[in-house]
């Protein structure tokens, strides 16, 4: 393939992402690298990619199994670009702490797994605390990083009505001007005016989109310092 | 026509003296006996009384055996954690690495007590019910049950890339899953629901649900001894539905709430059972005149389909329901005649 066209480059990665080849995506990465280096590939190739991946996401276009491979194979370049020490990501939060985890009885992983690994891509520092997680706990450790966002996750509504919990412990231990609450899973798909409901700052449709969120939060946060 | 008349009518197209209806309410039960969850998901007369509840205060067409798709999980050695208001979550699953699945058991149906739990409900249910209402039983196929078993992450990324070992934790799943369904079916249960969430194209694939599920799928139906109904599993798959419908033993389709039947009926044509299309758990956000006029809307619509049941999607319906809102749900087949 003639790797000069930087737009057939990109639809054919596009292309080995939806098809679930993730290997033949990293050895397309990896060729490329070695014509550039690893900030050049990510940022003219891979995130304008994952960037359209995410678009189709929102709009349902691709399934939860290619956003996975999408994700996993950023991963995977981003592995090799640290390893390589060739590569600094994100503009804005460069290893800035978060705090994730799913929501006191809530046991879905896997969404918030992907979270997880879209937010590292990005360049946060991400503490996940897993699954079950209360409201004291994701207090607790946020204090500990400093963190500036805690991402809640929860699959049905009955969890979910357990991040009120988180929304007032912020509140209570007056934090609501130094950590913004993320708020995603599959109820807030269902049901967008839950958010509000539970407290939350935002929400993102996708993992793939939970970066963008947590930027905008953060832009929130760093305004509403400048205000004070 | 009793329920059990009304159900079959539908299978066979003949007349009926108004649409069968059903509405999930396996969680419900427990509720208007007010019986505490753990007792109501281990004692089957706890449960058995939940139903009789149910059939005398929301008078559905079919009954549900225990809807408590983690038992069957906990019966290859995962935890359950009992939470307010819904049935028992898992903590966490049994498969970390590859070498779990050469170890794993298959559980015995006839030892466990949980599914020893289900089992006897489903016969205390099917005995009270007689020939008047079908009892539905509720399973995981061979695709869904290796998600509860290693995480979904881990079930997806076995899949998509350790075919080998994939078809191995399948072939495990699915020995357990014919054994089961079987047991059930004998117990008296008139047709199997499997929630198919994984199964789903937007889940995989298309090309994957079509070239690897499917034919996966296609062999294991075929040795149950009775109808299966496949559920949507809370995704839409109106647009993929034409695949599922060579499968065997497949009677009829739980549509998700955003499928719409015309375009259903236009890919997959007259014959085929559909059910739903309602969202169960988010009826207690509705007015019971808003859900009445809901359903009447659907019923009208679906007039003159004979092969058409009016059914809740999505899962269990929630707890806090109120009661008037279901009974709008179940009455409002009464209106259109």
């Amino acid at each position: 393939m003639d790797i000069s066209n930087i737009d057939d480059v990109r639809e054919k990665l596009k292309i080995l992402v939806i098809d679930l080849e993730r290997d033949l995506a990293g050895e397309l990465l990896e060729t490329l690298v070695s014509k550039s280096d690893y900030r050049e590939v990510i940022s003219t190739y891979l995130e304008p990619v994952l960037s359209d991946i995410g678009e189709m996401w929102s709009r349902e276009k691709i399934s939860l199994a290619q956003g996975y491979v999408a994700g996993k194979i950023a991963e995977d370049i981003l592995e090799n670009a640290m390893v390589s020490g060739d590569y600094c990501t994100s503009t804005i939060n460069i290893n800035r702490p978060v705090v994730i985890g799913n929501i006191e009885d809530d046991y879905h992983a896997f969404g918030r797994k992907m979270v997880s690994t879209f937010l590292r891509i990005a360049g946060w520092k991400v503490y996940d605390l897993g699954n079950d997680v209360t409201a004291e706990e994701f207090i607790e450790k946020a204090k500990e990083v400093d963190a500036c966002i805690i991402g809640v996750s929860a699959m049905m509504y009955t969890t979910a009505e357990n991040i009120k919990k988180v929304r007032k412990a912020i509140d209570d231990n007056n934090l609501k001007n130094r950590v913004k609450l993320a708020v995603g899973g599959a109820v807030f798909k269902l049901r967008p005016e839950l958010v509000a409901e539970v407290g939350g700052d935002g929400t993102a449709d996708s993992a793939i989109n939970a970066p963008e969120l947590f930027d905008e939060l953060y832009l929130e946060l760093k305004q509403s310092y400048q205000n004070e | 026509m009793n329920s059990m008349e009304r159900v079959l009518a539908a299978i066979e197209g003949a007349e009926v003296d108004r649409k069968a209806v059903t509405i999930t309410l396996s969680l419900y039960g427990a509720k208007l006996t007010d019986c505490p969850l753990e007792d109501y998901y281990s004692n089957p007369k706890a449960y058995l009384n939940g139903q009789l509840e149910v059939i005398g205060k929301c008078s559905p067409d079919i009954v549900f055996s225990p809807f408590i798709l983690s038992a069957e999980a906990e019966a290859f050695g995962c935890d359950l954690k009992f939470i307010k208001k819904n049935p028992p979550n898992l903590k966490k699953s049994v498969i970390h690495r590859i070498e779990d699945v050469l170890s794993l058991q298959i559980p015995d149906i006839e030892s466990n007590r949980r599914l020893q739990y289900i089992r006897e409900a489903t016969r205390l249910l099917a005995g009270q019910c007689g020939n008047e209402k079908p009892v539905a039983a509720i399973a995981l196929s061979p695709m869904e049950l290796p998600s509860l078993l290693m995480g979904m992450e881990y079930w997806l990324e076995t899949f998509l890339f350790d075919w080998e070992n994939a078809l191995l934790m399948f072939e495990k799943a699915e020995i357990f899953f014919v054994n089961w369904v079987n047991s059930l079916f004998s117990d008296g249960a008139n047709f199997v629901v499997l929630p198919s969430i994984f199964t789903n194209p937007r889940i995989l694939s298309e090309k994957i649900v079509r070239e690897s599920v499917i034919p996966l799928l296609t062999r294991t139906f075929k040795k149950v001894n009775g109808p299966l109904v496949f559920h949507h599993g809370g995704n839409p798959f109106g647009d993929f539905i034409e695949h599922f419908t060579k499968l065997p033993n497949v009677a009829a389709f739980v549509l998700d709430s955003r499928d719409k039947f015309s375009d259903i009926r236009e890919k997959i044509g007259s014959e085929r059972i559909l059910m739903g299309n309602i969202n169960g758990p988010n009826l207690w956000r509705l007015k019971p005149e808003d859900i009445y006029r809901i359903c009447k809307n659907l019923l009208l619509d679906r007039k003159d389909d004979k092969h058409f049941i009016m059914a809740t999607s999505g899962a269990d319906v929630a707890y806090d329901t109120p009661l008037e809102n279901i009974i709008a749900f179940t009455s409002a087949v009464k209106s259109v005649l």
